[in-house]
């Protein structure tokens, strides 16, 4: 806080002590709107959520306590197990491709080649799509173009759709969202890359290193800090995934790709709004330990 | 200055008429003076304009009750009856979601009423599979849907195939239209719901009585497993088998990769002979082919003809919250809605039964195969919507089709059951 309002305080302040010094009540305007706000819209309702995963209400009528019930059939349920080991799988592997190929598209966008902004813009044109509708395009595609390429050219694995077989589907829907997770990591990484000054290439062209040299020990360790912001900030988003499996597979086929947000919501809506409250209040407990372990792992890194 | 103060006093101006505009649109939401209003509930999409005429008639009709029809679906009743201002009458689908409102007692005693009067009796224990509240009659049975496999009566003539009624029938059948080159059955497996409605549900109602076996289920609770009386790997895994030779010899070869839109345009082209699909897909196929000859008969799963039965839902129930504060004037409703020339209309309007004993409809051509199935209440409801949607048994039928172990998904679907009564 006060690393902020250093700027805006003026002589006659400086003279005070620091710690007595009065915070300019225009700060606490601009933080109380949405503080409150928070407090309604998450805090509130997340804390009554929690309370009633200790219940059996099923969202109407009453109720009564049962203890830890939720939680220990939670443990047992094949289908919850399934969904963390689907949600969390799918996120490892798309946040993997997602950076290696915004990575290399980032390199290949800063460098010097004809019509590098026209392309900037067309590979960033997928972040600025809603996520179902993506998803619906990739659905159509999926089912009825591939087969039908795949029928003419004579693959027959590709004959049926990707979306029906329940060992591949997932392969899909990782192909969908890094699609439409590439644009925003390639501008963080396009931002990254920029930022690195000319000189040190030029130095490590004097020296003799070739352009892989250069990539790996130069380009890589100097924009380190935006891989690590851009790995988190995929990571969360994708054990969120909701939107873009519902639009291509819907869980399916069976409930191999049933992910955690899924499970919760299918529960409100069925009637078993207690039981996937708990596995709510488990899913909250994963995602803070994984934030307090990012948290720490970039905690003093200037460049973020 | 002096124009700043100016604008200011213009966009105080600007603003009070635009809260005395809105609070004019509110107060034009309460309805007329000095009729009560009531709200009504009705989202079945493909029936608001009938509803929306009907409601308008009866408005004009007499001058005590002004009928407000409220179109906004499903999820905003449940949340209306945790706010505790749920509306006063309404003609919903009959499902387990309604089911929790008649089992928590939220819903209001029918009993009295001339329409309860006149609800056919063997129509009740349908009713009551979804639950019921001791001592009330909380929800009227208004519309009931058939479904069974629908037929291409000209595919079926042009090869001399009568519609079969037995198990060994349907085979025969099968194989005929296979050895002419057409494709029996068109599947439309993309949408998992077309497996559990036509599929799963066809195959196991024709063949397990499932109110018998619903109800031992409930009563064994936690015990559901393979040592109980009753279970789905013991009772289901024959009628999936069979559904298998079906789903394995006799469907198109993309079924995997085809959903529901796509099934009723390629059987109103005529590329398959059957379709497992309910009513409402009649309309969607009339908008390409309207002249197209279809019919509907019971899936056989057995080799006696009597054991045939047609799949039936309570597509709309009228009832009306014990919450409401016009209960008086939503009955009044409730009576003209049941009258018999409007409530008959309603079900020629959407191939419904109507479920009165004084009902003169006469059905449809593309729904008379099931209709001496229905007189003679030879009907079950699908075992896929008596399961609580917290168990995705739809993704489960999926995956059945898809290559999964029937006999490991049946019992998954039983261990989902003994944890939902664990935890409940």
């Amino acid at each position: 806080m006060s690393s902020i309002s250093t700027p805006t305080t003026s002589g006659q302040s400086r003279q005070r002590p620091r710690s007595r010094r009065r915070v300019e009540p225009i700060f606490y305007f601009f933080l109380v709107p949405s503080l409150i706000l928070f407090t309604l819209a998450i805090t509130i309702p997340g804390i009554i959520g929690i309370f009633f995963s200790f219940t059996n209400s099923i969202g109407i009528g009453d109720w009564e306590f049962i203890g830890l019930t939720n939680y220990i059939a939670i443990f047992s349920d094949p289908a919850i197990l399934q969904s963390y080991l689907f949600t969390f799988g799918f996120s490892i592997v798309t946040v993997i491709a997602v950076n290696v190929i915004a990575f290399l598209l980032a390199v290949g966008l800063t460098a010097r080649i004809r019509m590098k902004s026209a392309l900037r813009t067309i590979f960033v044109i997928p972040m600025v799509v809603s996520g179902i509708i993506i998803a619906y395009v990739f659905n159509f595609l999926f089912s009825n173009s591939l087969p039908e390429v795949g029928a003419a050219a004579g693959i027959p694995w590709l004959e049926s759709s990707l979306l029906a077989n329940p060992d591949l589907a997932w392969i899909a829907i990782v192909l969908v969202t890094a699609w439409q997770a590439v644009p925003g990591a390639l501008l963080i990484y396009i931002a990254g890359l920029v930022a690195v000054p000319g000189d040190v290439y030029e130095a490590a062209e004097i020296d003799g290193a070739s352009k892989f040299q250069q990539l790996l020990k130069i380009t890589l360790p100097l924009v380190a800090g935006y891989v690590v912001i851009n790995i988190i900030l995929g990571f969360k988003g994708f054990l969120n995934a909701y939107d873009i499996i519902v639009g291509l597979t819907n869980g399916g086929p069976g409930t191999s790709t049933r992910s955690i947000a899924m499970t919760v919501i299918a529960g409100f809506n069925g009637g078993d709004y207690a039981y996937q409250m708990a596995n709510a209040t488990i899913f909250f407990v994963v995602a803070i330990l994984i934030s307090l372990l990012q948290l720490s792992l970039t905690r003093g890194r200037n460049a973020l | 200055m002096e124009s700043v103060k100016a604008t200011r006093k213009k966009r105080m101006a600007a603003m009070g008429l635009g809260l005395a505009l809105l609070a004019g649109l509110l107060s034009g939401c309460t309805g007329e003076p000095g009729k009560e209003t009531i709200r009504f509930t009705f989202s079945k999409r493909e029936a608001i304009g009938f509803m929306t005429k009907l409601v308008a008639d009866y408005n004009a009709s007499q001058d005590k009750t002004q009928v407000v029809l409220d179109t906004s679906g499903v999820d905003v009743v449940s949340a209306s009856f945790v706010r505790g201002n749920p509306p006063d009458i309404a003609l919903a689908n009959y499902n387990m979601e309604t089911s929790r409102f008649v089992q928590r007692g939220a819903l209001s005693d029918l009993s009295g009423t001339q329409a309860a009067s006149r609800v056919r009796e063997d129509l009740q224990p349908l009713m009551d599979q979804y639950g019921s509240y001791p001592g009330r009659t909380s929800a009227l049975p208004y519309s009931v849907m058939a479904s069974s496999v629908i037929y291409n009566k000209e595919i079926f003539a042009a090869h001399n195939i009568a519609v079969p009624k037995t198990w060994s029938e349907m085979i025969a059948a099968c194989e005929a239209l296979k050895a002419a080159g057409v494709t029996p059955f068109y599947a439309t497996w993309k949408d998992d719901w077309t497996i559990a409605q036509g599929w799963f549900d066809y195959s196991v109602g024709g063949q397990v009585d499932t109110i018998d076996f619903f109800k031992k289920l409930a009563a064994e609770g936690t015990e559901v497993g393979p040592e109980s009386s009753v279970s789905f790997q013991k009772d289901f895994n024959q009628p999936v088998e069979k559904m298998l030779t079906l789903a394995k010899n006799y469907v198109n070869k993309d079924a995997a990769s085809r959903a529901y839109g796509d099934g009723n345009l390629a059987f109103s082209q005529g590329k398959a002979a059957m379709y497992l699909q309910g009513p409402w897909a009649f309309s969607e196929i009339a908008k390409t082919a309207p002249d197209l000859k279809l019919g509907t008969f019971p899936l056989p799963m057995t080799e006696d003809p009597k054991d045939l039965r047609v799949r039936v839902n309570v597509d709309l129930a009228a009832w009306i919250p014990e919450a409401s504060k016009h209960k008086d004037a939503a009955r009044n409703f409730l009576e003209y809605l049941y009258r018999p020339e409007v409530i008959d209309a309603y079900n020629k309007s959407q191939l419904g039964f109507t479920p009165t004993k004084d009902s003169a409809n006469v059905p449809d051509p593309r729904i008379e195969g099931m209709v001496e199935y229905y007189e003679k209440s030879q009907v079950y409801q699908g075992p896929s919507v008596l399961v609580p949607r917290t168990i995705p048994i739809m993704n489960y039928t999926q995956a059945i089709v898809f290559g999964a172990s029937p006999a490991s998904t049946l019992r998954t679907l039983d261990a989902d059951w003994a944890r939902l009564a664990f935890r409940q």
